[in-house]
């Protein structure tokens, strides 16, 4: 009696776990067999496609598109001069390829790289100061700028929206390419510092404090102590610090929208995507196939840094 | 270092060195922080006062921006959706973390595996997995369709489920659910892995179920970190834009309903100042009721 029940337990369990893989895999599984997928196929439900379609992978990725966007006179001209020389045949292509349909993945995917690494970096450094400061020095004031850092989570982007699109339309600086992108990078540092101070200030805390008093016996000053070692031993949280901030910033739109509209070639992949989607390229199977290659370098980096990444977010460093 | 020396001459004690030292540390996070957002934020009540042109002047006009606000029927739809998506949403991810979280405690094999793509829906990006979530519900390929109305026959004919905003907001809410439980899962399994196993020994020594182990045992010890992942969603999701938005535009949550009035048609910057001020007292009033009835504080 006892037996029958716990196999009943125990097969409830396991469908459960199966259930759970289900519900979190599946709409991934959905977007790789779409991405692979030809339009003839789209309706069929089944995840596994009748045939393996690599098209929306190679138009994204550009490979073997020279040639594919050629008029046909052109390619006629290729096929029947069949003397000329490599360097003649790629001039000819570059003069005549036909760009405009071409969605142009490897900038906004070099646009939102530059930008994400950038912010986090700068956001990190800013945060490694403040987080010890706060963290390990007495001052008078110390506890309100530590719930201050805090505070900063109640603002959801739509309230810094308006005003600062106002501070920044005023100060002239979006009116040109360079002076957006800036922006977008302070904005971006801005967003993800809040975070990064506060994930910083908990794993300073538990660095025993004797280290550095040995090292003050040494005759180190605070900020070598810093440098020499506080960094070392936290290199793993900065990383995943370094890290959470430039998932932040790789994900955003809201600001992304609103100061880059003007600007084509500055589009972050988030701005591309939804451009993409709403154009008339609009075709399922490049749509996944390019949320596939901006979804691909978050979860690797994930994948990497997994052990520490989940640590730190269990330790209440976060924000979305 | 030069600045920093002279900053703090030896003549003065090392406390108040330490002190110097600590504020030149926090500084430029101090500034930024000042200046990029609690200024913007002064600047944005400023604002909602004002009639905002786009050429640069602005004019006073008082109440009027709120006036318009709070009479105009839309907005009091979108605090409805906000309010809808924020309960359940919130009750969504929490409940599922945690069941999720207990059977994540028990070993079985492949557990490590199981455990790291659990957080995948919440490490990937978010425009990289609305449109598979927009495939999955497309009238004319999805499989939900194909399912419901094909296979069940639940419905009579295939319909566009994220068009309409009545229904779309409840896969908006799933959308959520699916996106954040991992967040949810992880904090109470941390905490859950910190409970003294001899308690649950005990526990069956003098007899309990598994339910009464539960409510002796686990849910006094994972009580606070419940009470603040929710206070967390709570913020979270109340300014939610993003996770909205890139799904369906249907589903005008107050984010999105401020994003179209300050940026779309005759871009009332004004009235979206005014809507944002209203939605952050809304909030703080939401938390302060939170914390004093739920969390007593």
């Amino acid at each position: 009696m006892v037996k029958k029940k716990s196999l009943l337990r125990s097969t409830g369990f396991v469908l459960f776990i199966l259930f759970i893989v289900f519900f979190v895999l599946f709409p991934f599984i959905q977007m790789l067999s779409t991405s692979l997928k030809y339009q003839w196929d789209w309706g069929n439900p089944s995840l596994i496609p009748r045939k393996i379609n690599l098209e929306a992978y190679k138009e994204l990725l550009n490979i073997g598109q020279a040639e594919k966007s050629l008029p046909d006179s052109i390619k006629n001209l290729l096929k029947n001069t069949p003397n000329l020389t490599k360097t003649q045949k790629n001039r000819i292509i570059a003069r005549y390829k036909d760009t405009g349909n071409v969605f142009p993945f490897f900038e906004y995917f070099k646009n939102s790289l530059i930008l994400a690494f950038t912010a986090a970096a700068l956001s990190g450094i800013i945060a490694i100061f403040g987080a010890y400061s706060f963290s390990r020095i007495q001052y008078r004031g110390r506890s309100t700028i530590q719930r201050s850092v805090l505070f900063v989570y109640m603002f959801g982007g739509i309230v810094l929206l308006i005003p600062l699109y106002r501070i920044f339309v005023k100060l002239g600086f979006l009116s040109t390419p360079t002076g957006t992108f800036l922006t977008l990078i302070v904005i971006y540092m801005v967003q993800t510092l809040p975070v990064s101070l506060y994930m910083l200030g908990n794993y300073f805390r538990t660095i025993p404090y004797s280290i550095e008093e040995a090292a003050m016996i040494e005759g180190l000053g605070r900020f070598n102590i810093i440098l020499k070692i506080i960094i070392p031993l936290s290199l793993s949280a900065i990383i995943t610090v370094f890290i959470y901030s430039f998932m932040i910033a790789w994900n955003e739109y809201l600001f992304a929208s609103i100061f880059l509209k003007g600007f084509k070639n500055l589009y972050t992949l988030p701005m591309g995507l939804t451009a993409l989607f709403t154009s008339k390229n609009a075709i399922w199977d490049r749509i996944m196939a390019a949320s596939m290659l901006t979804a691909i370098p978050v979860i690797a980096l994930f994948m990497v840094v997994q052990k520490n990444l989940a640590g730190g977010l269990s330790e209440g460093g976060v924000k979305e | 270092m030069e600045t920093v020396r002279r900053l703090y001459p030896a003549s003065l004690d090392r406390k108040a060195r330490e002190e110097i030292f600590g504020w030149i540390l926090i500084l430029p996070a101090l500034l930024i922080i000042l200046s990029l957002i609690l200024y913007p934020i002064f600047y944005n009540i400023y604002l909602s006062f004002f009639n905002v042109n786009l050429d640069g002047g602005n004019t006073y006009i008082g109440l009027d921006n709120y006036k318009d606000v709070v009479l105009d029927p839309f907005f009091w739809n979108s605090v409805i959706t906000t309010i809808l998506y924020v309960i359940f949403t919130t009750i969504g991810t929490t409940f599922m973390g945690l069941i999720v979280a207990m059977a994540m405690n028990k070993t079985f094999p492949l557990r490590w595996l199981v455990r790291s793509l659990i957080l995948l829906p919440y490490v990937a990006p978010v425009i990289s997995v609305v449109f598979a979530w927009q495939f999955i519900f497309d009238p004319v390929n999805g499989i939900f369709m194909d399912v419901t109305v094909n296979k069940l026959h639940l419905f009579a004919d295939r319909f566009n489920l994220i068009g309409s905003p009545k229904a779309a907001v409840w896969v908006a809410i799933l959308f959520s659910i699916w996106k954040n439980f991992p967040f949810s899962y992880l904090m109470i399994l941390s905490r859950l892995q910190a409970i003294d196993k001899n308690l649950f020994e005990a526990a069956e020594i003098d007899g309990a179920d598994s339910w009464q182990k539960f409510k002796a045992i686990t849910f006094p010890e994972i009580y606070f970190v419940m009470g603040a992942i929710v206070l967390l969603r709570i913020i979270w999701n109340f300014n939610k834009f993003e996770e909205v938005f890139l799904l369906t535009r249907n589903v005008k949550v107050l984010s999105i309903y401020t994003y179209f009035k300050a940026f779309t048609g005759t871009m009332e910057m004004g009235q979206g100042a005014a809507i944002a001020v209203i939605q952050f007292s809304l909030l703080i009033s939401f938390i302060f009721i939170y914390v004093k009835k739920v969390l007593k504080w």
